[in-house]
């Protein structure tokens, strides 16, 4: 018998967990049934085969454009955790800048395409960069290099990405008390040794989430490398999403969908045991319940 | 000190360059997107004010940034107040539920709603795009929600049975200021989500048009400095909502401590 309290609480929960089950949960299960099932002449038939996965595994382009995703996502996200860093210790430990704080979260809300945009004007033969470098007499000749490059791709992949990355890793580091840099530095650590002793280990966890996190959300993001990216831009995402809007072949995409989520999961739980087998990572008990040394 | 401060500086100017560019291009008098800046005009604004399907496009994401701000809000309050009933494994089937999709990229979800309309023959329109987005709200205000409510004390809303208020009015005086300024202001950022919102929607919508697709459609014809405009006044809108959920948050939490010092 359930306590009133706790059946007012099932009735409140029950609408959005309904939401959830209905447009989150169902689909995915239905997506996952697709890939067993066969496109024929752009009808799609129920069947239980296996060779949307073979067929993806065994298929060169599938495995050059998952490998091209999958180092872009890690390049970018190295990059930005090694960019939000420096940011979000500045803004929990140093100086509480409001300014700071809305500059970041205007970043984070100005839209996505524009942002794309920007770099694509940026970034072009006519675009600002080449001018200013034109000018200044660092180059002859436009680099038309900077645009349609890895190059390109990470340097706007990391702008979209960062800003979410520092907020993440802010709230991270607020749950570590100043008063543990102060008192090492009390003991004579160095302001590198304070950050690498005492905040890095207590920050791993949120650090190796906010790595992942951009991982994933990078590694799936097909829009920013096609528009940037030229022809080094052809990504997992790009090829699910054409299987989808152009090709017809809903259920090899939808094999392929799978198979970006197992990689996705595949590199996170590789991070997680690196992290452990090198140390960086230990398992801690929260600081509150750590009991004071007698 | 010094070194982190300039990396920092370095950092926060690589973020907003390309945001002040966009904008500082939108008043150009000349096509052209390099220095020397020209001359100052409002010609691509009184473009911008001229495009009807631009104008269309415009509403149907107003449109659909209202439906998706209420759903979320209605359906996050529902969430939230449960979340302060259930224990450990209630709160944990929310948490799990609510947080998942947020960590999938929005191609996975869209694919996936895809095939679910597809396979219910549910035909895309408005209403298919505002359930797509409300899947990336919803677990914003829940993960917003939950660090808000573990600082919610339960004894307050017993001290007011307990003081004989009955259950309606401890929810309206005691249980509803207490959460109210978290709620809205996520509705207020779930307008702005929902209205920049590109790659979900790309699957989901049908014959209809969003601001973000219409710019998506005009960034792969042409480089048009039409976009730089667009994307100026989308930034204004932006900051706008964040400037409002903001002064919301605080107003609220304001008039609901000044409200009970004076009972």
């Amino acid at each position: 018998m359930l306590s009133a309290g706790k059946r007012m609480g099932v009735v409140l929960a029950t609408p959005a967990v309904f939401y959830l089950l209905v447009f989150f949960v169902a689909p995915g299960l239905l997506l996952f049934v697709y890939s067993f099932w066969t496109s024929v002449a752009f009808r799609i038939v129920p069947d239980f085969v296996l060779s949307n996965y073979i067929g993806s595994l065994t298929s060169p382009l599938f495995l050059r454009v998952t490998l091209n995703a999958i180092t872009i996502g890690l390049s970018t996200a190295a990059i930005v955790l090694v960019l939000a860093i420096p940011v979000a210790y500045y803004l929990v430990y140093v100086a509480k800048s409001k300014l700071i704080l809305y500059a970041i979260l205007i970043t984070w809300f100005s839209s996505y395409l524009v942002r794309i945009y920007a770099w694509r004007t940026l970034l072009g033969t006519n675009g600002l960069i080449n001018t200013v470098l034109i000018n200044l007499g660092v180059i002859d000749e436009p680099v038309k290099a900077f645009l349609f490059s890895a190059f390109a791709v990470a340097i706007t992949l990391v702008h979209i990405y960062l800003p979410f990355a520092i907020l993440l890793i802010v709230s991270t580091f607020s749950e570590i008390k100043q008063d543990l840099i102060d008192a090492a530095r009390d003991l004579g650590t160095s302001f590198l040794g304070g950050f690498f002793r005492v905040i890095a280990p207590n920050a791993v966890n949120g650090l190796l989430g906010a790595f992942m996190l951009t991982f994933i959300l990078v590694a799936g993001d097909y829009v920013t490398p096609q528009m940037l990216g030229g022809a080094s831009g052809q990504t997992t995402g790009l090829l699910i999403a054409d299987q989808f809007r152009k090709t017809g072949n809903w259920p090899l995409g939808a094999a392929e969908a799978f198979l970006m989520f197992l990689v996705s999961l595949a590199v996170y739980f590789g991070m997680l045991w690196l992290c452990r087998m090198t140390g960086i990572s230990v398992k801690r008990r929260p600081l509150e319940k750590r009991r004071a040394v007698r | 000190m010094i070194l982190l401060r300039i990396v920092v500086f370095a950092i926060m100017a690589f973020l907003l360059a390309p945001i002040v560019i966009i904008i500082l291009f939108s008043f150009h008098a000349t096509p052209a997107l390099t220095f020397p800046f020209t001359g100052f005009s409002w010609r691509w604004y009184a473009q911008v004010f001229t495009d009807s399907q631009l104008g269309a496009a415009l509403v149907e994401s107003m449109k659909i940034a209202f439906w998706t701000a209420l759903l979320t809000l209605v359906l996050g309050t529902g969430a939230s107040l449960a979340w302060l009933r259930l224990k450990r494994r209630g709160r944990a089937v929310i948490e799990i539920l609510g947080i998942t999709p947020i960590a999938l990229p929005g191609l996975f979800l869209g694919v996936a709603l895809l095939v679910l309309f597809a396979q219910l023959g549910i035909s895309l329109s408005t209403v298919t795009i505002v359930i797509a987005h409300v899947l990336l709200t919803l677990p914003i205000l829940l993960v917003a929600m939950k660090a808000r409510l573990t600082l919610f004390d339960p004894s307050l809303e017993e001290a007011a049975r307990d003081l004989g208020a009955s259950q309606r009015q401890t929810f309206a005086r005691v249980t509803l200021p207490l959460i109210a300024p978290t709620l809205i202001s996520c509705a207020i950022l779930a307008l702005a989500i929902s209205f920049d919102e590109f790659v979900l929607t790309s699957f989901v919508a049908g014959t209809e048009t969003t601001l973000p697709m219409y710019i998506w459609s005009m960034m792969r014809r042409t480089v048009t400095p039409l976009i730089n405009a667009i994307s100026t006044l989308a930034l204004l809108f932006s900051i706008l909502v964040l400037v409002v959920a903001a002064v919301v948050g605080r107003m609220r939490r304001a008039a609901a401590v000044a409200d009970r010092t004076k009972s």
